[in-house]
């Protein structure tokens, strides 16, 4: 009986088991079952047993008592057995269980064995999970079988000096001369385990990297001949001739070339040629291509050669294909990070592919990080080219991305100490550091090197983009704004703020000076309002990707750069929902806020706020007493009429009633009323009675509106029903231009 | 190098795991926990990419199941698609129109041929034909061996 059929037929019991407590069931059995054989000696189904424990274990259960069963298995003299044991050992030993040293005999044993099959499960097993002490054991085994003349175990003994390398640098040396000699050999195989080697080697030791550059014009005949060579089946993938070596030659040359002009000069030309010459229809030719364009931004290459590797990134970020446009930013994001000269010299190229593709990037950013760490790049390198969008765009990811406020406002203050010229990077920076300037005081920030910034700090760092003649009116604004709301954020310097915002309380720039006003005006006598005023700004809500200037997300952007009380920023809510209403009015004015009544001049907004509400309050508490006052009926179809009725009236507001009943058959469901006014009229819609209109008149719904206004003859108000009778939705809207009165006679 | 090659089902039960690096068992257990939540949560039309502490992770789903690879900074996300690819390429020659069921039922043979395909967490061949014969001969291997099983030793 072979060992698979055992080991089938486990499966299936497990895979039966409809529990999970009768799959722990059927486990502990066999388990114990494996453990009674593994006691006993000399018997023939040692590796079934063994093969139906690692099962157990790849399930999540433990297994550590097959141990000592792998490493007598190794032991065994055949071939079946060795093939387990070794694999067994893959998976339950690695470096920190003792157990792993005995296999080392074993192993070394193995290495020499007459069968190449038994040589490449050693070689196997110690690439991985050899402990360095094996490593340093087994390494004159490992450098004599690079020499050996069979390619099969050549390419494995390749493979394991990278792991021994990788283990314990220094053994690097016993395997230079081997590498060298393996790049003439024509297996592929072979040729790439070469590759890594080297690589690894020239990483690892400053000294290699200087024998191997003697290598580069050796490494581009390799790479010549791939790229060059017709169709090879047994290599070719999608048109590509063995990418996964051309992959690492570029790499390697990558490493070669760094830093060097006669090693860079060497594989100029080839670079060009895989550029220009790759199909990159398939992720094959693409992964050769950006492999390449890695190399070439990375090495001192020649400025057309640079410009071809751009432009190919270029193309990747307008691939229909959405990795590819993942590598493209990624790649872009890498180049501004390390090479700004060459990028700005191309500027114009990566910012106008940004800028198509601003709106697919969002769809696909891996991260909401990923995404402001890209943008943040692009305001350093070409903030001065960016569209007006991109500002408020930035802004509202950012207050979005709630959990990386910290990140987010550490990297703009750095960036803004270091440089002010961007304009477009300076008022994101001075918006965020006067919205989370708190967070930035902390210090303490994950994913950044800590930085001690003292309020002194903070304050200096807006003051020097107020007083900064590049800074433009607008970047002012933002800065004097910032400052502003930092005198809630911090605790010691207050004084200074508020001297500043005097002192630009006389500038000569209108805009700056209305707001150092205003702000005094919140310092002094609406001192009490100014926490409230300058508290942090809820998350923005987008409605559109924000193409047009005229975008609603654009808007609340301007509303909070102007200083608005606090009560604006409040009803935008349910405002917006009327605000459609409004547009039917006919305004020309662009959709606007119902308490836009409140001009910016913040004292006497406040004021009449205020009394405003004391009035509606008192209204409400004066309006139980049931004044018969005439009630009009001002729409009426299908059943279903709205009647208006008038009370409390003053010179200066009314409150009205409207009730709705219904005639039909049955009943009205989803009653709701909307009402919207002009511009000089203030509304406030209470809670109405119900949404349900009962039929044949049992019973009505009410619904009580306030007015205020300061001139009764502009009183108008359009009304818009919506509803379901009998099944159907309905939608009506009705003007009343009049409201009866039994004051206005 | 590749850090680690996981296969697990759409239920997210795992069925393969390949470490490259020495890693204890509680932590190979997060790595597991934390594959499966984030590939599994991925919508339908994002990229097969992600950042996973200071990895790249490459996923790609084959019917029922997902190749998850764990990769380093210098490592081509790209070619690790393929490298993906290679191996379920590899798997469907050997089983002949490979699916999970073979998988789960003959899994220490995926992992020989794996063990063909890399090594150390690099690509130890690129020769599709190459591993299919390497592994036809170990099997031969097996077989004599068996045979020899049922006989006395000496």
């Amino acid at each position: 009986m072979s060992p698979s059929v055992c080991l089938q037929e486990m499966i299936r019991v497990i895979r039966g088991a409809r529990t999970q407590g009768e799959e722990r069931g059927v486990i502990q059995r066999e388990c114990a079952a494996i453990r009674a054989q593994f006691r006993q000696a000399d018997n023939g189904g040692r590796s079934h047993n063994l093969a139906k424990l690692l099962y157990v274990h790849m399930l999540g259960y433990p297994a550590h008592f097959g141990q000592m069963e792998c490493v007598r298995l190794i032991a065994s003299s055949k071939y079946s057995e060795k093939r387990i044991g070794y694999l067994g050992a893959m998976m339950l030993l690695d470096e920190k269980q003792d157990a792993s040293l005995l296999i080392t005999n074993s192993i070394k044993n193995d290495l020499s064995h007459s069968s190449q099959h038994v040589q490449s499960l050693a070689l196997c097993t110690l690439a991985c999970m050899g402990s360095a002490e094996m490593c340093r054991d087994l390494a004159p085994e490992i450098e004599r079988l690079l020499k050996a003349s069979n390619s099969y175990i050549k390419k494995k003994a390749a493979l394991c000096a990278v792991h021994i390398v990788r283990k314990i640098p220094e053994l690097g040396e016993m395997f230079t001369p081997s590498a060298h000699s393996l790049l003439s050999e024509k297996n592929h195989g072979v040729l790439h385990g070469a590759v890594i080697l080297i690589t690894e080697l020239c990483e690892r030791n400053p000294d290699n990297l200087k024998q191997f550059r003697k290598s580069v014009p050796e490494l581009v005949q390799i790479m010549k001949n791939l790229v060059t060579s017709g169709y090879s089946p047994e290599h070719n993938v999608a048109g590509i001739s063995d990418p996964f070596l051309q992959v690492r030659i570029l790499r390697l040359l990558r490493i070669l070339g760094r830093n060097n002009d006669a090693a860079s000069d060497a594989m100029n030309d080839l670079l060009a040629q895989v550029a220009t010459n790759t199909d990159s229809s398939k992720t094959a030719g693409s992964a050769v291509l950006y492999e390449t364009v890695l190399t070439i931004m990375d090495i001192r290459s020649e400025s057309g050669l640079r410009v071809l590797a751009v432009n190919i990134l270029g193309r990747f970020l307008l691939n229909n294909d959405r990795n590819i446009r993942y590598i493209s930013m990624t790649s872009l994001q890498k180049i501004v990070q390390t090479d700004h000269t060459a990028v700005q010299r191309h500027r114009g190229t990566i910012v106008d592919c940004l800028k198509d593709q601003d709106a697919s990037v969002k769809r696909y950013a891996p991260s909401q990080r990923w995404h402001i760490d890209t943008i943040l790049h692009v305001l350093v390198t070409a903030g001065g080219d960016v569209r007006d969008e991109t500002v408020p765009n930035l802004i509202q990811l950012i207050t979005a991305a709630s959990e990386l406020h910290c990140y987010t406002v550490h990297k703009l203050y750095r960036a803004l100490i270091s440089d002010i010229v961007q304009q477009s990077l300076v008022q994101v920076a001075c918006w965020c550091i006067g919205e989370y300037g708190d967070l930035l005081l902390k210090g303490e920030c994950e994913e950044i090197t800590p930085m001690q910034v003292t309020e002194d700090d903070v304050l200096d760092a807006l003051e020097t983009v107020l007083q900064s003649h590049m800074s433009t009116p607008t970047s002012r604004g933002f800065a004097l704004t910032a400052i502003m709301k930092l005198s809630t954020r911090i605790t010691n310097n207050v004084d200074r703020i508020r001297s500043v915002v005097s002192i630009y309380g006389s500038c000569i720039d209108v805009e700056l000076q209305q707001r150092a006003v205003e702000y005094n005006a919140l310092f002094k006598k609406y001192d009490h309002m100014r926490a409230a005023v300058l508290e942090r700004m809820p998350v923005i809500d987008r409605n559109s990707s924000g193409q047009t200037n005229g975008d609603p997300s654009v808007e609340p952007m301007k509303e909070f750069n102007q200083p608005k009380p606090v009560q604006g920023v409040l009803i935008q809510e349910p405002a917006n929902q009327v605000c459609d209403l409004l547009d039917l009015l006919g305004d020309s004015n662009p959709p606007l806020l119902v308490t836009n009544d409140h001009t910016s001049t913040a004292p006497n907004s406040t004021n009449s706020t205020s009394s405003n509400v004391q009035d509606n309050l008192l209204d409400l508490l004066g309006g139980l007493e049931p004044t018969p006052a005439p009630s009009v009926t001002v729409f009426e179809k299908g059943g279903l009429s709205l009647k208006l009725q008038c009370d409390q009236q003053t010179e200066t507001s009314t409150t009205v009633t409207f009730t709705a009943s219904n005639s039909t058959q049955s009943d009205i469901t989803g009653f709701n009323l909307q009402a919207a006014v002009p511009k000089s009229v203030q509304l406030q819609m209470k809670a109405p009675s119900g949404d349900l209109i009962p039929a044949q008149g049992c019973g009505t719904v009410t619904q009580t509106v306030l007015l205020s206004y300061t001139n009764k003859a502009n009183l108008k108000m359009r009304v818009r029903l919506s509803y379901s009778s009998q099944g159907t939705a309905c939608q009506d809207m009705v003007q009343i231009d009049s409201f009866p009165s039994p004051a206005w006679s | 190098m590749m850090r680690f090659l996981l296969l697990f089902s759409r239920q997210g039960k795992l069925r393969l795991q390949k470490w490259f690096l020495p890693m204890t068992e509680r932590e190979k257990k997060k790595i597991i926990r934390d594959m499966t939540t984030m590939v599994l949560a991925r919508k339908p039309r994002t990229c097969n990419f992600l950042h996973w502490r200071d990895l790249k992770i490459v996923y790609k789903r084959y019917a029922s199941l997902y190749f998850c690879c764990g990769l380093e900074d210098q490592d081509n996300e790209l070619l690790a698609l393929e490298v993906l690819h290679r191996y379920v390429e590899l798997l469907d020659k050997y089983f002949g129109s490979v699916c999970e069921l073979d998988i789960i039922f003959n899994f220490e043979k995926a992992y020989f041929i794996l063990d063909e395909f890399l090594m150390g967490g690099e690509i130890q061949e690129t020769s599709k034909q190459s591993i299919a014969k390497s592994i036809e001969a170990s099997d031969m291997l097996q077989e004599t061996m068996e045979e020899y099983m049922s006989k006395p030793a000496f």
